[in-house]
């Protein structure tokens, strides 16, 4: 993006007539070009403060408390008056992340299970999803149809989705286990929601929520690649599987690096298709972070533990968000 | 792809062209066949649970309740036995669903109207002030939707508690609350994608009303809206079904007063009773705002989501 933005003339400095007398005392100089600022810029800062504010109230403000409040034991009681609530030093990451104790297993499990999640996911939704974009890439008819229908996981409200996949997944009324026992891989139905299943019930539902995106990302990424290189890989009697590898995945490397990257950044967020498959409790065996903080703080009303997990949550994700960011700038380079 | 191959291979060896092409043409039509299999197959992964969704919310519980995979005959149908509208007609009587209704459109519209406002201010700004902190700005604005919502909402939470208590501020279970918080999810997308409809938009235009003596909120209001129309119709599109569609902080911050559809759906489902039925009829109407404001404006949303994703 900076360089679109430095490429444009700069409105500011594109302004027409705007006087300029040198003042004399090096003082009155300083108070002018203050001033000359102001009349410049004041506009700009009066247009973000809106946005500052709203970013300030919902985001950066809780960040800071978040922080304050997990060195606290906050309860119930204690909420009301949570500046008030004695200090407790670092009990509550130690109550959350020990390995030893209850919470801090199923702290790390949901981290482990959480990760295990968006790695099948991901991956299982980046190559369904080039496939798609690979064979929608040519002219057949109907084809804006097509491109348009497969995307209706991904614009389905989440809540309706997953649900529609819990019904899917039920194990004595559900479509999976009726076309599994009509197959013959399974004699008795298979419980799907609860336990050890669970995670996989809830990978399916999520690859087919997201590799719509993926498809949608790759597809206007493969419109880039110029046709002259197929053409000529062609004439040098290249096959389709070595045009693939040579051409389109090299070519497709700065799409596919931000399209992961995003995926892992949001897969930490993964709350929804658990919530809603799952329910408050989806278990130890696909408990994600989200799930068992928003338990531990609004049902058993550990308010300074579930912070301190979120906490260490934001550091996990403050790292990736680093590796993101330096990815950007890398690939802003390759391109300009 | 394989038409195309066989043609080049055709006027590279001209005489045994004939036979080649022949096989080519076979190898074409095999082709054909298998790409329309796969075609037909991924439509048939993407429309599947919908058609399952449609054919639930058209059986009665009862038929329902007594199917059963186990038991050949029995198996629940693709084609109801007994369709009935009744999911339909009774939908709002376990579950006050059209109540949720009414709280998503009164919270998603507010949202759509103040986010977008701001979102354009903001959007105006970094577009055509080159100001001190324009970048840095921009980072603290992408930064935040990097973060899982988890974090902000515990400290979210205490902070309406305490400025209820503190002020007698109402925030929770309210709807300028909600319509606050959605705002703030929505703006950092909104500013982005407006300033690159902005940046579109010609400098010279602004010089030019400028010199006629438009004051700065004029030449945007005349000169830049009108331009920016299709971009700010996709993000207040954007905006809407994100307050449509977001599940953690109304699963939180809603009570009875602002409970939203994305939450209220799971309702019909309790540790008592399962209605399914119901259920999937509520969803296709849940579904059906987001489903038409999408395919109305499919394009614009279309390129803007992948823009936004690809630029972060």
């Amino acid at each position: 993006m900076p360089p679109q933005a430095s490429a444009r003339p700069e409105p500011s400095r594109a302004r027409p007539g705007f006087p300029v007398p040198v003042p004399a005392q090096p003082q009155r100089r300083a108070l002018y070009k203050l001033r000359r600022f102001l009349v410049r810029m004041g506009p700009a800062y009066l247009l973000i403060l809106p946005a500052v504010i709203a970013m300030l109230f919902v985001h950066y403000i809780p960040m800071a408390g978040g922080l304050l409040v997990s060195f606290r034991d906050i309860n119930l009681f204690a909420v009301n008056r949570w500046y008030e609530a004695p200090w407790v030093g670092l009990d509550n990451f130690v109550a959350g992340l020990d390995p030893s104790g209850f919470l801090g297993a199923r702290f790390w499990r949901s981290l482990w299970n959480v990760t295990y999640f968006g790695a099948v996911t991901i991956f299982a939704g980046y190559v369904i999803g080039m496939g798609v974009a690979i064979l929608l890439n040519r002219p057949f008819p109907l084809r804006s149809l097509v491109r348009g229908l497969i995307l209706l996981p991904y614009i389905t409200p989440d809540s309706v989705a997953y649900s529609v996949w819990r019904f899917i997944f039920q194990a004595r009324i559900g479509l999976v286990n009726m076309w599994l026992m009509k197959l013959g891989l399974i004699q008795e139905p298979v419980i799907w929601l609860v336990g050890s299943n669970a995670i996989y019930a809830v990978m399916v539902a999520a690859i087919w929520k997201g590799w719509p995106f993926a498809a949608l990302v790759l597809q206007a990424g493969l419109q880039t690649i110029p046709r002259e290189l197929y053409e000529s890989a062609q004439i040098d009697g290249a096959s389709r599987w070595q045009q693939f590898r040579y051409i389109t995945l090299p070519m497709l490397a700065p799409v596919t690096r931000m399209l992961i990257l995003v995926s892992i950044l949001w897969n930490y967020n993964a709350f929804n298709q658990f919530y809603v498959m799952l329910g408050k409790d989806p278990g130890p065996s696909a408990d994600v972070p989200s799930t068992l903080i928003l338990r531990e703080t609004f049902s058993t009303f550990n308010f300074g533990v579930g912070t301190a997990m979120s906490v260490v949550l934001m550091i996990v994700m403050l790292l990736l968000t680093m590796v993101y960011l330096r990815a950007l700038r890398a690939a802003e380079r390759g391109q300009a | 792809m394989a038409a195309k191959g066989s043609v080049v291979a055709g006027h590279g060896h001209g005489g045994s062209g004939n036979r080649k092409r022949r096989r080519g043409r076979g190898r074409a039509i095999g082709g054909r066949i298998l790409f329309s299999l796969a075609l037909a197959a991924v439509l048939a992964g993407v429309l599947i649970p919908y058609m399952w969704m449609v054919s639930g919310s058209f059986k009665s519980s009862i038929e329902l309740q007594a199917s059963d995979v186990t038991r050949p005959g029995l198996e629940p149908s693709w084609i109801p036995r007994q369709p009935t509208l009744d999911n339909y007609r009774n939908v709002n009587r376990t579950v006050r669903i059209l109540d949720y209704l009414q709280h998503s459109l009164v919270i998603s519209t507010g949202t759509m109207v103040v986010a977008t406002s701001i979102a354009l201010l903001a959007a105006y700004a970094l577009s055509r002030w080159a100001f001190p902190g324009r970048n840095a700005y921009v980072v603290a604005v992408l930064s935040t939707q990097m973060l899982p919502g988890i974090l902000f909402l515990i400290p979210y939470f205490i902070l309406f508690t305490w400025l209820r208590n503190q002020f007698g501020l109402q925030l929770r279970d309210t709807y300028p609350g909600m319509i606050l918080t959605y705002t703030s999810f929505a703006l950092p997308f909104a500013i982005v994608m407006l300033r690159s409809f902005l940046d579109s938009i010609p400098v010279e235009l602004d010089e030019q009303a400028q010199i006629d003596g438009a004051s700065r909120l004029r030449i945007l209001w005349s000169v830049l809206l009108p331009l920016a129309r299709p971009g700010i119709v996709s993000v207040a599109i954007y905006c809407f079904i994100m307050g449509w569609n977001e599940v953690l902080f109304a699963s939180v911050l809603t009570g009875s007063h602002t409970r939203t559809v994305a939450v209220g759906l799971l309702e019909y489902i309790t540790a008592h009773e399962a209605r399914w039925t119901m259920m999937m009829a509520a969803s296709i109407i849940v579904s059906l705002p987001v489903l038409v404001l999408f395919s109305f404006m499919q394009r614009y949303v279309i390129s803007g989501l992948v823009s936004g994703a690809v630029k972060g």
